[in-house]
């Protein structure tokens, strides 16, 4: 019996021996990682460029433990510090007049003058090399009376002093058959495309350095473009984009006094010109099925009212901006089945966009028709709501025709509406003829406003106001899909009509 | 109960009225030095002029409100005003009137709650500056037949009244903007549209029209 549990106990206690060993051995092995992984980490960063006056320099810049660390000696070489490396010390003196700056290596203390200053992050020293975290310029190296340096958490770039550094905002939007870049700068430059097709790539050279980028990559990804991002590690500031191999063509359009460049990605397909270039020719026309009718109106912008955080009118259930972007959907599908002509919705998504950009995408892509789209909203409940408006006549005429030599300066570009009121009115009149025999009893009366979106619009355009969000009833009418389809159906139709009664195009 | 229990019980009650009356009395006067500081910080405050003396005669205007039914958008109800001799204290009586709201139920109010006009001022050629607060556009409920409302019954009470304004501009927040809900363009000073009313043009208006720009004045 004894011998029976002595073997028990054995057994038990090699058992916990075991287990303790594993134990041991899992702490072992997360000590040992801890060690590893605990230990200064290095990554080789890229190139990092400081924007002088008058210069630049390009520096490799490296990271260590989460800090970037720049070559100090490159720097106090280009701004002509006399220096003493002492080996032994560890210690590098920089002087400049009388004032002198020692640094010591693995140590976050400097000394300006005998004062000492403290750094968030050590110095190093390596290979022959002294390494400063960015902090220095500003905490260290400015007091020996060099210029400020600006310098955002992020971006890799540092701008020395007063040296302008206008903003460059970049934005991507897909627009049916077209992606759009939009870059808008604080000052004016000028963008060189090259493209290299073999790897998809191309590159928008900035003739201006430096400029000081908002964001550095874009976080849009379509059928066109894969990453757009920008880069000036060699001190030239440029807009690389990837793209697939679905993009034929690109154009380049530049607005605002070269402060606002479009740059349109195309599908070989596609039959429409989405640049304004004067210098470009003129829009090759697709071929017309010789079985239909010769199509009028080839290209139709609509515009889903409001987005983003413009949400419109907001009826119980529904919001304008929602309802308006279902509706251009559908109308795009239907109008796309029915015309077989080029759709583009001003947005397909929720987004934010002002009336210029909105009209601007009609006028880039030649369009002949633009629809704007927007929900009612009345004071009164009872009230159908509905109207179709198109451009005030003579609006703006007085203002500009003011005979002071300013005035002739700029180009009234909210007169935009006048080339095609006529038509514009035309178009209005054969859309509520069409609305009142599917939707009776919702008026639609045509009525005329100083409308932002339509007045730089230069092709026949009106603007829908539908329903009444304020009368819960009609909110749910609009939100039922059964009448979205007869309404988007019966705009189709006009549309349709005023396409056959418009002359042909010239093109 | 016991007699000191009940003098006890006196003594209390005296010393909580008392320091109740403290209390009050020390909330009363932090309360006044608050107010004078306040007062004291803003020095610059200019004292409210009064926008008419006792002495100018009363005169009607049309004041332009969004009308419930009917195919005008808006309709007109008489206001008075007095007659002062400059123009902006016309000008700021009339868009008191246009914020107090209609008294016909048959009417809406044009201007989103809590809406205020922080300046006003004249050019020489006849267009009047408004600088309305934010809450314009904040309180907007939007729908453009709203803001066309909100927009021409500024824009016509303002006209149609006063013939020496020709053109309104409107400003938001002290600042140009674009639209006020977004739709309507403010970027250019606008002029009187009665086609969006059931008023008639005042005779004078007519006859001014006909026999030119310069007949207009009054």
């Amino acid at each position: 019996m004894w011998a029976r549990f002595v073997r028990a106990y054995m057994i038990d206690l090699n058992f916990h021996i075991m287990r303790n060993r594993r134990i041991v051995f899992l702490l072992a092995a997360l000590g040992a990682a801890l060690f590893i992984l605990g230990g200064p980490s290095r990554a080789a960063d890229g190139n990092f460029p400081i924007y002088f006056q008058n210069s630049k320099l390009v520096l490799k810049a490296e990271t260590i433990n989460k800090t970037t660390y720049l070559p100090l000696k490159e720097i106090i070489e280009f701004l002509g510090l006399p220096y003493t490396d002492a080996v032994a010390l560890e210690t590098l003196t920089i002087r400049s007049g009388n004032s002198r700056l020692i640094v010591t290596n693995n140590s976050g203390v400097i000394s300006f003058n005998d004062q000492i200053v403290l750094l968030p992050s050590p110095m190093l020293r390596q290979n022959d090399q002294w390494l400063a975290p960015i902090e220095f310029l500003n905490q260290g190296l400015a007091r020996l009376g060099g210029p400020e340096y600006r310098y955002r958490p992020g971006p890799s770039r540092i701008f020395a002093g007063d040296v302008e550094a206008p903003e460059l905002v970049m934005n991507a939007q897909s627009l049916g058959p077209i992606t759009r870049l939009t870059i808008r700068c604080g000052a004016p430059i000028n963008l060189d495309l090259r493209r290299d097709d073999q790897n998809n790539r191309a590159t928008l050279v900035i003739d201006r350095a430096p400029v000081d980028p908002l964001r550095e990559r874009i976080d849009h990804k379509d059928r066109f473009v894969k990453s757009i991002s920008f880069d000036d590690s060699d001190g030239t500031p440029k807009i690389l984009l990837d793209l697939t191999n679905e993009v034929a063509d690109i154009k380049l359009a530049s607005a605002d006094n070269s402060r606002l460049f479009f740059v349109d990605l195309i599908r070989k397909a596609e039959t429409i010109t989405a640049s304004p270039a004067p210098a470009e020719p003129a829009p090759t026309a697709p071929k017309v099925d010789a079985t239909q009718p010769a199509r009028k109106v080839r290209v139709i912008v609509i515009d889903p009212g409001h987005g983003g955080m413009d949400t419109g009118a907001k009826g119980a259930s529904v919001t304008e901006k929602d309802l308006t972007l279902i509706l251009a959907r559908k109308l795009r599908a239907v109008l796309q089945m029915r015309l077989g002509a080029t759709v583009l919705l001003s947005r397909d998504s929720d987004i934010a966009m002002d009336n210029e950009a909105r009209s601007a995408v009609a006028n880039n892509n030649q369009a002949n028709l633009f629809i704007s789209l927007h929900a009612g909203f009345s004071a009164d409940p009872m009230e159908a709501g509905s109207s179709i408006f198109i451009m005030k006549e003579d609006f703006g005429g007085k203002f500009t025709t003011t005979s002071t030599p300013r005035d002739q300066l700029f180009l009234p570009w909210y007169l935009g509406y006048r080339a095609s009121r006529e038509a514009s009115a035309r178009a209005a009149k054969v859309m509520q003829e069409e609305l009142l025999k599917t939707v009776p009893g919702w008026g639609f009366p045509v009525r005329t406003a100083p409308l932002a979106v339509l007045s730089s619009a230069a092709m026949p355009s009106l603007l829908l106001e539908i329903g009444n969000l304020n009368n819960q009833v009609n909110a749910q009418t609009l939100m039922e899909t059964e009448f979205q389809n007869r309404l988007v159906g019966t705009i189709a139709d006009a549309v349709q009509r005023f396409s056959e009664s418009q002359p042909a195009p010239a093109n | 109960m016991p007699r000191h229990i009940k003098i006890g019980l006196i003594v209390l009650a005296v010393g909580f009225a008392v320091s109740l009356g403290f209390f009050v009395d020390i909330v009363g006067r932090i309360r006044t030095m608050v107010n004078e500081r306040e007062t004291e910080e803003n020095p610059f405050t200019p004292p409210v002029q009064p926008l008419y003396s006792p002495t100018d005669p009363p005169i009607t205007a049309k004041i332009f409100f969004p009308t419930a039914g009917g195919d005008a958008l808006l309709t007109a109800e008489d206001g008075t005003i007095f007659k002062s001799a400059e123009l902006a204290n016309r000008a700021k009586q009339i868009l008191q009137k246009v914020q107090e709201g209609p008294h016909s139920d048959k009417m809406f109010a044009s201007l989103p709650k809590d809406t205020k006009v922080q300046d006003l001022f004249l050019s020489e050629q006849g267009t009047v500056f408004i600088d309305f607060s934010n809450t314009i556009s904040i309180n907007h409920p939007g729908g453009l037949l709203n803001e066309l409302a909100t927009i021409y019954s500024v824009v016509n009470s303002l006209t149609y009244n006063l013939p020496e304004i020709k053109q309104v501009k409107i400003l938001i927040g002290g600042v140009e903007k674009e639209t006020l809900a977004g739709h309507c363009l403010l970027l250019v000073p606008l002029e009187m549209d009665l086609s969006i009313t059931d008023v008639m043009p005042r005779q004078e208006q007519t006859t001014a029209a006909d026999a030119g720009p310069a007949g207009r004045s009054q």
